[in-house]
């Protein structure tokens, strides 16, 4: 593992199109600007991780392993909608390694369907 | 013009050229680059997103919609910036699915759905700090209110 000082305002290039910048660092937070071409993703390593493993156990499931009834005769009434039944956060604190996310792009913050 | 492809759970399939989606970045963790939809439990809501080149590589998904009245997405920036989707573009969104032979343990992740427009789709974290990784999907009647209370 390559290991870099860097202060505030420094940055790290990463092959040629790739800028991290050191935005602001504090007791316990450090704050990274990315600057990465639009077919590089980036992702906090612990939600990737979570997604990761969702997916890959979504993969595994069998031909037969779906309700074959419709919905209705299998539920009673819809799921709790997201956030009631459990506060656990599965993630883990998120690094503010960038901008709070909670503002949806565009200034709104509206379902896309 | 269609496409045939080999499913190991589902022998040979045949989707109209039109139906592939192109996942530029695949799924997380599990690649892929073109998928498709099948219907194979029609009236469930659930579907299969199938890669249509790689004969095992399929998971199931709903539509978050019937099952989660208030679910929502919010892209972040860099989402939007990578996907090219702004927001109230007309999408079709999914949901990955953990099936289990008990109905009330399958599990729905919401915190990173599948954002489906103009042929093309990508799974995008959704910001929502609602958004659960495994969200319940089926609940009986008066397990609601006992959870609710």
């Amino acid at each position: 593992m390559l290991i870099l000082a860097r202060r505030p305002g420094e940055r790290v290039v990463i092959g040629e199109d790739i800028l991290v910048t050191v935005m602001e660092v504090s007791a316990s937070t450090v704050r990274l600007g990315i600057e990465a071409p639009r077919g590089v993703s980036i992702f906090r390593e612990e939600i990737w991780l979570a997604v990761r493993e969702e997916n890959r156990a979504a993969a595994e499931a069998q031909a037969d392993a779906l309700p074959s009834a419709p919905i209705d005769e299998v539920r009673g009434e819809p799921a709790a909608t997201a956030g009631e039944v459990s506060s656990k956060d599965e993630t883990g604190p998120q690094p503010e390694a960038s901008p709070q996310p909670r503002e949806a792009p565009q200034g709104g913050s509206s379902s896309q369907d | 013009m269609s496409v045939t492809f080999q499913s190991i759970r589902f022998g040979e399939v045949q989707v109209a050229e039109q139906d592939v989606i192109e996942f530029p970045f695949g799924l997380i963790g599990l690649g892929g680059s073109r998928y498709t939809l099948l219907d194979r439990n029609p009236g469930t809501g659930f579907l299969w997103l199938h890669s249509v080149e790689e004969p095992a590589l399929a998971l199931p998904v709903v539509p978050p919609e019937p099952f989660f009245s208030e679910f929502s997405l919010h892209m972040a920036p860099e989402d939007v910036e990578r996907t090219g989707i702004e927001q109230g573009a007309d999408v079709k969104l999914y949901v990955t699915v953990r099936a289990t032979p008990n109905p009330l343990d399958i599990t729905a992740n919401l915190r990173a759905p599948l954002v489906i427009h103009e042929g093309r789709g990508y799974q995008v974290i959704n910001a929502n700090p609602e958004a659960q990784l495994q969200a319940p999907l089926f609940v009986l009647s008066d397990e609601t209110a006992r959870i609710a209370s």
